[in-house]
């Protein structure tokens, strides 16, 4: 993890004097998946994917269908709409879940026992697309004179008007709310094909992912068109796009409309698959998924989009308060090791760290029990098979209020601290922060799952903007200013 | 002129003053925004959850000293001391924030900052959710210092100070206008006569041509954190004494309608942050008095699309000329 | 007013807050010419080529190409219209490939839509072809300096003469009729300067485009100028060929500043 401070600032040319950076974005796991990503060819990266997914229904069963597979399809075409206004055009559109949002109302209002109206999805779809996508021109017609950052305040301000006119304004229109204020839109009907409709888990699933195919596919073209081309080069540099015969304007609207259109789309599917939408389900927390998704993946990148929103959504689900704990345990262990892993080197660190923490831990628990017993005699929230290990190594106090917000904050310290630290410090200081951060999980984290999925994208975001802007698949861009 | 409510002066007036308590609130806010982003063009989404965290470090320190109804200590330096423990808590956050989240990222592509900002307030967010649950905290600040708590007499707060007609004007709200004031005054001195002041000026016009002019710009920015998040930490107190209540999402809003009142005053300026204050403050007041409160934000909303689409620059801003 | 000059500038003026940079300008380029623009540094002349290619908007005056009055038309419009320019501070698209830069720079003159480019329609397909044929002839006109694997570098891995380089052949893939290069010598060592006097010749004779080009390095000017012309303080103080503008009072004085009496 290079910070900037050790580098030549002074009469050499960045570029050059970045050279081991470039290295090291090259090497390792992530680089690792970087290099695969250049060598695979489009076709066969979507061909692999194709089928995977698609043979997903025939081992799921439905409740895992649904979480991990629709919902994953769900992230990935959100993605893919926020990666053209984002990734290729550069906007900062911080509403974007305002039209996924719009899409999904729209689509319960056309088709649903709310007003009585049901039209079939050949007709509704279609519809609510394009009035999705002019939703997004408008939303885009301040970016004709606003730079990045108030295009972002603008564009944040339309989402949570969105969500406050559907919460809490819920004008009267035909003698009832229009979108049903709290309660939201229920009854809605599923997708059909003309006609056809898809009532079962793996319809539903297969027609999403025939969608996210075709985007994809869709998608793939058009960046390497005039267009895709022209909104790179408004990225890079608008002014010089301008001087160079591209409507600048013109190409933001179109990013906008586009992405708009696909969020649109996917609030179609979203709600029907649901059968009911509610304001919850388009506010800010959704909005920081998406991002992340798009961020972890690498902005810019089709297939980062797709790993991005795999990776997201699959711990998304299992840091989710219905899932059985103890999987989200596994998860919370393994990234940590996984993480040691991508930092540390040479390997034998890695090991000295990994017993240091054991060691550290079970002297720890013993030092606790000596002070006193309550100290050691909470009990652990569905261990499983590990409650035993757990309960031996970890500090889980019984009583002590204040003891588990104690170890949240010193954990943040800590890490914050690690950070700070070079050399062996580093490695010896990682021992005692390793092992609060199991306190932590077992006394805080375990009990407020739901708190904690956000805890840790939020730290996600920072981490991995401080480590690794483009992403994992990415590619590390420059900027000479 | 015919308008649809008859019109009421008493409300009028109540609501305005009201609008520029809120309003002033508000002002302390844009301040921080705007200062980040004169010197960094970051727009610091955190700000608003600094101004949470300090409204939780008052009512820290309120419940530290006995809570409302009991305090341990006379009432003015109880409300002193929790200024200052905010002040200062909120100001080591922003650094911290800074120094951690921001300044690794000085010389990436302007999203990262960005997205990296949006990941710091979510996780203060949540980690306010987590360490002090979903509930309302209350500074119970109608019963502060009252002798009769339990009978809900009024403290000396919110006992009306004095009353024309049906206009009432608390002890409370005359604080916070003029603590907003006095540290409007002060930052103003400080921006305008200290060296550090002037180090904050020359880096937010040129951060490279400052650094080659021996001004250590790390510390200037780490300082116009401190400072803005300072300003910030007073308007969480005094948030929490005007309204009594405090929760872990409280940031969001307020920092959304901080950010529009720096915007609408023209960011970067200092008088403008407080007249974009004003205004929002006011127009909030107004339209949850006439419209209804549900219309109060969107009002806002609209007010700084207004401006952004006819005044980019702001009311007291000034356009800046980029050369090619 | 009959004769229509190919392009030209009729008392175009322009200021900022109060600094009038382009004072009552009048210039013309004939059809097939190299004209130089020079003057000291702040003279205005970055300035002309941002009011010409539309960046800024003139104040007064008109700007004439090919009996048009371009002035107040969005940049995109103008380079569409058949004038490009190059920066002199370069503005490339830095993380996109050499020849995407050049590729991209074809948006004007093609016209497949969206729509056509998801479905990969024909005429989509035909002109992404014709788009990748143009970026190649259009970088081949470098010789090797541009060539091979240099097209899928990262516009930020080239060296300076070849960023200068690849300005110009983004520029010329818009297929404009007037060049504008600003400064395009510049950071340039002697053998480099040397091949670009030679290159901005073969611009005119091999590309038949015209050029009008602001430069500070006498020896280009010299070696390719049909006709020179100087501003000072954003007025027009000499014109005609390099050997009569040299020599020119004004300009020495523009230059040297005031010699003293006698």
């Amino acid at each position: 993890m290079a910070t900037g401070e050790d580098k030549p600032r002074v009469g050499v040319d960045d570029w050059v004097a970045s050279v081991q950076d470039r290295r090291e974005q090259r090497s390792g796991l992530a680089g690792l998946a970087r290099r695969v990503d250049d060598v695979v060819p489009a076709w066969a990266r979507l061909a692999l994917f194709a089928v995977v997914a698609a043979s997903l229904p025939l081992w799921m069963d439905r409740g895992d269908l649904f979480a991990y597979g629709i919902f994953t399809l769900v992230y990935v075409l959100l993605g893919l709409g926020l990666n053209v206004v984002v990734g290729y055009a550069g906007l900062l559109d911080l509403g974007y879940v305002a039209l996924f949002g719009f899409g999904a109302y729209s689509y319960a209002l056309l088709s649903s026992e709310h007003y009585g109206i049901h039209w079939p999805s050949a007709v509704s779809i279609p519809l609510v697309v394009v009035a999705t996508a002019l939703l997004g021109l408008l939303l885009g017609l301040p970016s004709r004179r606003l730079l990045g950052d108030y295009l972002a305040i603008v564009t944040l301000f339309f989402g949570q008007a969105f969500v406050v006119f559907v919460n809490a304004a819920n004008p009267t229109v035909r003698g009832k709310g229009l979108t049903g204020g709290p309660n939201g839109i229920a009854d809605i009907d599923p997708n059909d094909l003309f006609g056809y409709e898809l009532t079962t888990r793996r319809q539903q699933y297969w027609f999403i992912l025939a969608i996210v195919l075709l985007v994809l596919v869709g998608l793939h073209f058009l960046s390497e068109s005039r267009t895709g081309r022209a909104w790179r080069a408004l990225r890079e540099d608008p002014l010089a796009a301008e001087a160079m015969s591209m409507p600048v304007n013109r190409l933001k609207l179109k990013a906008f409309a586009l992405g708009a259109g696909i969020a649109g789309l996917t609030g179609c599917v979203f709600a029907a698959v649901l059968t009911a939408v509610t304001s919850g389900n388009f506010a800010l927390p959704i909005l920081i998924t998406i991002y992340a998704i798009v961020v972890l993946g690498g902005i810019g990148s089709l297939t980062g989009v797709v790993v991005g929103a795999i990776v997201i959504n699959v711990s998304f689900q299992f840091l989710a308060p219905e899932n059985p704990q103890n999987n989200a345990r596994i998860l919370f262990y393994l990234v940590i090791v996984l993480l040691l892993m991508l930092s540390m080197r040479p390997l034998w660190r890695l090991a000295v760290v990994l017993a240091g923490t054991v060691a550290f831990g079970l002297a720890a628990h013993v030092l606790a029990e000596a002070i006193s017993p309550s100290w050691t005699a909470g009990a652990v929230v569905e261990g499983g098979r590990f409650a035993g290990l757990i309960s031996d190594w970890v500090i889980i106090p019984s009583g002590h209020d204040r003891f588990a917000n104690g170890a949240y904050i010193a954990l943040i310290v800590a890490i914050l601290a690690v950070t700070r630290i070079r050399g062996v410090w580093r490695t010896l200081s990682l021992v005692p922060t390793v092992y609060l951060a199991a306190v932590v999980w077992e006394t805080s984290f375990v009990e407020q799952p739901a708190v904690a999925r956000w805890i840790l994208f939020g730290a996600l975001l920072v981490f991995l903007m401080t480590v690794r802007p483009q992403g994992l698949l990415g590619t590390p861009r420059v900027e000479i200013v | 002129m015919h308008l649809p409510l008859a019109f009421n002066a008493e409300l009028f007036i109540q609501l305005l003053v009201n609008g520029i308590t809120l309003g002033s609130l508000y002002a302390l806010i844009a301040l921080g925004y705007s200062m980040v982003y004169g010197i960094l063009k970051l727009l610091n989404f955190a700000h608003g959850d600094v101004y949470m965290i300090g409204a939780f470090t008052g009512y820290g320190v309120l419940t530290l000293l006995g809570g409302p109804l009991s305090p341990s200590i006379a009432i003015a330096p109880l409300i002193v001391l929790m200024f200052l423990a905010a002040m200062v808590a909120a100001g080591l956050l922003g650094v911290v924030i800074e120094r951690f989240a921001y300044r690794p990222l000085r010389e990436s592509p302007r999203i990262a900052p960005l997205i990296s900002a949006l990941g710091v307030s979510f996780f203060l967010q949540n980690s306010a959710l987590l360490l002090f649950g979903a509930q309302f905290r209350s500074y119970d600040s109608f019963v502060l210092g009252s002798k009769n708590p339990e009978f809900f007499e009024p403290g000396p707060l919110t006992d009306a100070l004095f009353v024309v007609k049906n206009v009432n004007v608390q002890l409370i709200q005359v604080i916070v206008l003029s603590t907003t004031v006095a540290l409007m005054v002060a930052l103003t001195a400080l921006i305008a006569k200290t060296a550090i002041g002037k180090a904050m000026r020359a880096t937010s016009y040129d951060r490279e041509a400052a650094a080659m002019m021996g001004i250590d710009t790390d510390r200037v920015i780490a300082t116009t954190f401190f400072i803005g998040s300072v300003l910030a930490g007073a308007a969480g107190v005094m948030f929490g004494l005007l309204f009594s209540q405090v929760f872990h999402f409280m940031g969001f809003l307020a920092g959304l309608k901080g950010f529009t009142a720096a915007v609408v005053g023209g960011i970067g300026s200092i008088p403008g942050a407080m007249l974009g204050g004003l205004l929002v403050g006011l127009a909030e007041s107004m339209a949850g008095g006439y419209l209804g409160g549900r219309w109060s934000d969107l009002t806002v909303f609209g007010i700084l699309i207004l401006v952004l689409l006819v005044r980019p620059s702001g009311l007291l801003g000034t356009r800046a000329i980029h050369k090619v | 007013m009959t004769e229509q000059a190919f392009f030209e500038l009729r008392d175009v003026s322009k200021s900022f807050g109060g600094l009038s940079v382009v004072d009552r300008l009048t210039l013309h380029v004939d059809e097939g010419e190299i004209v130089s623009l020079i003057g000291p540094n702040g003279a205005g002349k970055t300035t002309v080529f941002n009011l010409v290619t539309g960046i800024y908007r003139p104040a007064s005056g008109e700007i004439r190409f090919r009996g048009r009055n371009v002035a107040g038309l969005p940049p995109h419009k103008i380079t569409q219209l058949g004038i490009a320019r190059t920066f002199q501070t370069l503005r490339l698209f830095l993380n996109m490939s050499v020849k995407e830069n050049v590729m991209a720079a074809a948006y004007g003159h093609t016209r497949s839509t969206m729509v056509e480019a998801v479905f990969r329609l024909p005429r989509a397909r035909r002109e992404e072809r014709e788009i990748a044929e143009l970026a190649e002839e259009k970088l081949a006109f470098f010789g090797p300096r541009l060539a091979g694997y240099r097209h899928d570098q990262q516009a930020y891995n080239l060296s300076y003469a070849n960023r200068r380089r690849l300005e110009i052949a983004r520029a010329m893939a818009t297929n404009p009729s007037l060049l504008l290069l600003d400064e395009p010598a510049a950071g340039m060592n002697p053998a480099e300067t040397h091949e670009l006097t030679e290159l901005i010749g073969r611009l005119r004779t091999d590309g038949g485009y015209t050029v009008l080009v602001i430069e500070h390095d006498m020896h280009v000017v010299e070696g390719i100028s049909d006709r020179v012309i100087a501003l000072d303080h954003g007025v027009k103080i000499a014109e005609g060929s390099f050997d009569e503008v040299a020599t020119d009072d004004r300009v020495v004085e523009a230059y040297l500043g005031r010699q003293g009496p006698g």
